[in-house]
């Protein structure tokens, strides 16, 4: 029978989806850096007969503009193979009539050209970082509490991330205080949405037991990835803690110092 | 009443009970004189993130209503006691109306978050940095968790939304202060050294004045008043000891039924 646990798994799989921040790059100013070994790590993997994504919650910037920055990291990737939670949320607002008000930060503004923005039936917030302001989030809230249904999505629902050298708030933590004001429960799109986690394999045309995710964030990237049947192997970089490997709730199928030890350790199962 | 001891004192809500906004409910002044001719403790409660005590003393002055300094027990005062007894050195995220109430408190090096309702501090990097505090374990104290509340240009976000999403980013448990917890009613009722089965609440909250106040053992009196709206009363369990008309019908009952 084959070997299911982490290493010895890596020799059967067929699929890797990274998470990018925090694994591949820390965020900061001018667009952050990479974290050592993670560039060469990627090449590995596309030189290996493993299938590669990337998914991420970054809802700052549109793909594009972020498939950019990585490339200037030093990053070999396209837009193609990343899956963000703003595509999939125009998906959903086309397919369900719903014309959002946004609270978004500006750069990720053009990934919702094509919805119709009049009149909103629904907020759609990311992670707006110096845009949550008292009174942007008290629009939103009047928008919210105007509505004879309430519906609020968020892309994403993190408690945090590294920001330069400290942790700031991630949308999740202005998620569950909009969900507190109007008292309803915000529909997540993103990791760690089982849909969006599907969205990817099928992508890639694998089963869950088929792929592996990994990531700096125990509770999104991992896991949302085990609740879809995938294994989650944690990352000892990015918004990684310490206290992430006695969690009362979710223990990693693995963990490991950074990308580079885990490629590495995935790829000399396979020889 | 069977098990209740005499009545030592009142708890009296402020806002909505007294008077709304700058008007004296009716007859109010006249009741609380009465009421203070008899033999009870009377004290003012209210939940506010805002105002210090002084600005309040001065308000009720204004409607004519005797009422001093001492005799007034804010959900601020309630933080400061907490962050005293706990020898705590807060981060203030409190408006600068109130921070006079805070005046003495040691705020360098901060190990403590106390939040209340401040829209000029509710930005990113301020929330950043208590959210960085809370993560390391400083202990989070909520003035109240207020969902929303009425402005004059509509209604707008209270310190409630704020708290949960640093409970939430953080994986923690606000220490909430003021109504409806127990805590402040009996930290309100300490140092008239009287047990909450001695004493009784009157307030337009049904939730946050009676409910609270029962809940801690105390009678509570809900007046039509303020933010009452009809049926309040039914959303407590149990329900309150009374509901009535206004603040002089409440003093009314006390005087007749409760010495």
């Amino acid at each position: 029978m084959a070997n299911t646990d982490w290493p010895g798994c890596g020799k059967s799989l067929k699929g890797v989806i990274l998470d990018m921040c925090g694994v591949l790059y820390d965020s900061g100013e001018g667009g952050g850096v990479a974290i050592t070994g993670s560039i060469e790590a990627v090449k590995k993997l596309k030189a290996s007969d493993l299938q590669l994504r990337f998914c991420t919650n970054e809802t700052q910037l549109n793909r594009e503009a972020f498939v950019d920055k990585l490339k200037r990291l030093g990053f070999d990737i396209s837009v193609s193979e990343v899956f963000s939670p703003a595509p999939a949320a125009v998906a959903v607002l086309k397919e369900r009539g719903f014309r959002p008000h946004l609270l978004v930060y500006d750069g990720l503004l053009p990934e919702f050209d094509s919805v119709d923005k009049t009149n909103p039936n629904c907020v759609v917030i990311g992670d707006a970082a110096e845009k949550f302001t008292y009174q942007n989030l008290n629009e939103a809230f009047r928008v919210l509490i105007g509505l004879e249904k309430p519906v609020l999505f968020s892309l994403g629902g993190g408690r945090y991330y590294k920001e330069g050298d400290g942790l700031a708030l991630d949308v999740g933590a202005y998620m569950k205080a909009l969900e507190y004001a109007c008292d309803l429960k915000a529909e997540v799109v993103g990791k760690p949405s089982p849909t969006f986690f599907q969205s990817v394999l099928n992508d890639m045309g694998l089963q869950p037991h088929e792929a592996l995710m990994i990531g700096d964030d125990l509770v999104n990237d991992v896991g949302g990835a085990q609740n879809c049947g995938m294994k989650g192997l944690q990352v000892r970089t990015g918004k990684y803690r310490p206290s992430d490997e006695r969690h009362s709730t979710v223990t990693a199928d693995g963990t490991v110092d950074d990308l580079a030890q885990a490629v590495d350790m995935i790829l000399k199962q396979r020889h | 009443m069977a098990g209740r001891r005499a009545l030592k004192a009142v708890l009296i809500d402020l806002s909505g009970t007294l008077h709304i906004e700058d008007t004296a409910v009716p007859g109010a002044q006249d009741a609380l004189n009465r009421l203070r001719q008899a033999s009870v403790d009377v004290k003012f409660v209210t939940n506010t993130t805002k105002e210090s005590k002084r600005s309040l003393v001065e308000r009720l002055q204004r409607l004519d209503f005797h009422v001093q300094e001492k005799e007034i027990f804010t959900s601020l005062s309630a933080a400061r006691s907490l962050v005293e007894r706990n020898q705590l050195r807060p981060l203030l995220l409190v408006e600068d109306s109130a921070l006079e109430d805070f005046t003495g408190i040691d705020t360098s090096e901060p190990n403590a978050v106390v939040i209340g309702l401040s829209p000029d501090h509710f930005n990113y990097q301020t929330l950043n940095q208590a959210f960085r505090m809370v993560l390391e374990g400083a202990p989070l104290i909520a003035i109240h968790k207020a969902r929303y509340y009425k402005r004059a240009d509509g209604l707008a976000l209270g310190p409630g939304p704020f708290v949960a999403g640093l409970e939430f980013a953080a994986d923690c448990r606000a220490t909430v202060v003021g109504k409806p917890e127990k805590c402040f009613f009996t930290q309100a009722l300490s140092d008239l050294g009287c047990s909450p089965t001695e004493a009784v609440m009157i307030g337009d909250d049904a939730r946050d004045d009676v409910g609270g106040a029962q809940n801690t053992g105390m009678l509570g009196i809900l007046v039509r008043t303020g933010k009452y709206r009809e049926g309040d009363e039914d959303n407590i369990n149990p329900p309150p000891h009374l509901t009535c008309d206004s603040f002089p019908e409440a003093v009314a009952h006390i005087l007749k039924n409760l010495l």
